[in-house]
């Protein structure tokens, strides 16, 4: 009676490998599984190092569960390992968002799904700004469309924290629109569409928008000069 | 009774409905004379087998580092199952009481004559794992885990129990 079910089970396949983290495909109890892996700084001192990991690797897995309870969708955290410094989640199966709006650029923009992603952004965003969460790392290719039911999927936490202040939540968003302008102007103004969500999602949007106002003047750093 | 493969070792869950002795089998497994020893979880709290695996290779990675929290391998599966980190309000809301009737009950590396064993010692009835989904109990599950209208949006039940178990520690 016996079900085998982790065939691959321990085969772990590269996707990516970034300045802080690999990210690689695996199975758990069952499931196509996402694993991502902090791995130690060497120029660092091995205790301090271990510190860091392990408070960033817990920031991270508090973050996302804390955005799933805000009501924005994230991968399904499957388990957290302090000691091998790995997060292990649901693989999500989709598209990222940087490539449809690559293709909308290439093919043609279908005005519809368009409308709908931006919706979801913005709603998503005033939903976790709301509950004084902020992503720290708003690009499109952070944001994951489900197949099948076309659900936004937030990805990546890893400089996410909590706070309440619209400064932070107006540069989260201006690290959004930066990164619009620079891959995918040729979508029109996507950042209009996303803000207009999130004028509806979030209740303090006010002072976001007027602080936002402020940060297109200065950029993203506050000048530390007098 | 079915079989599941957890990290490399294994589990086998039965589950079992109106089951008339749940004192007795409290009092043997308190009085750690409990031959196998098994974990008795309450099912009402459990809609899907997926969060017990989760729960099973948290408490497997944990034996093999020798790092159990709890005393035996099977009470940490249900305290793990929790997600909570209260051990004795865990083993009391996950585990059983003197009148729990619906039963699931796990083992790890289980043989089949343990099994057998097992099934001997538990008076009720024995039904088939995909039962959890519909005898779950919805509201008790909401508030032991604290699951807002919100999350449940976005998640369904299983998903967020399992975001908790492995969330629990970095908490």
């Amino acid at each position: 009676m016996e079900i085998k079910l982790d065939g691959v089970e321990g085969s772990l396949v590269l996707i990516k490998q970034g300045a802080e983290a690999r990210v690689l495909e695996s199975t758990f109890v069952g499931r196509r599984s996402i694993v991502k892996e902090r791995f130690s700084k060497k120029y660092r001192h091995p205790s301090l190092d271990s510190k860091l990991t392990i408070k960033r690797l817990n920031a991270e897995a508090r973050c996302m569960t804390k955005a799933r309870k805000l009501g924005v969708s994230t991968p399904v955290l499957y388990a957290v390992d302090a000691l091998l410094h790995t997060l292990t989640f649901e693989f999500v199966e989709g598209q990222a968002v940087k490539d449809i709006l690559l293709d909308f650029g290439s093919q043609g923009i279908v005005e519809e799904r368009l409308n709908d992603i931006a919706t979801q952004i913005g709603d998503a965003i005033g939903k976790l700004h709301d509950g004084g969460l902020i992503h720290g790392d708003l690009t499109t290719s952070n944001m994951l469309i489900r197949s099948g039911t076309n659900q936004l999927v937030l990805i990546d936490f890893g400089l996410s924290f909590t706070s309440t202040l619209p400064e932070d939540k107006a540069v989260d968003l201006y690290v959004l629109e930066r990164a619009l302008l620079s891959m995918h102007s040729s979508c029109g103004n996507v950042m209009d569409k996303i803000l207009a969500a999130y004028r509806k999602s979030s209740k303090q949007w006010s002072s976001t928008l007027n602080k936002l106002a402020q940060v297109r003047q200065r950029g993203r750093k506050r000048t530390m000069v007098g | 009774m079915k079989t599941f493969d957890v990290a490399g070792a294994t589990l086998s869950l039965a589950l079992f409905a109106d089951v008339t002795n749940s004192k007795e089998l409290l009092d043997l497994m308190q009085a750690g004379t409990l031959e196998p020893e098994v974990a008795f979880l309450n099912a009402s709290l459990i809609p899907d087998v997926f969060p017990v695996l989760a729960a099973a290779y948290k408490t497997h990675i944990a034996k093999s580092r020798e790092s159990l929290t709890t005393r035996t391998l099977h009470s940490e599966l249900v305290y793990n199952y929790s997600g909570s980190k209260h051990i004795s309000e865990s083993l009391k809301r996950c585990g059983i009481s003197d009148s729990t009737s619906y039963i699931l009950v796990a083992r790890f590396g289980a043989s089949a004559d343990e099994m057998a064993v097992i099934k001997g010692l538990i008076k009720g009835t024995e039904i088939g794992l995909e039962e959890l989904a519909t005898r779950a109990d919805q509201s008790q599950i909401q508030k032991q885990y604290k699951i807002s209208a919100l999350e449940l949006g976005i998640s369904s039940v299983s998903d967020a129990i399992t975001c908790r178990i492995a969330a629990r520690d970095a908490l």
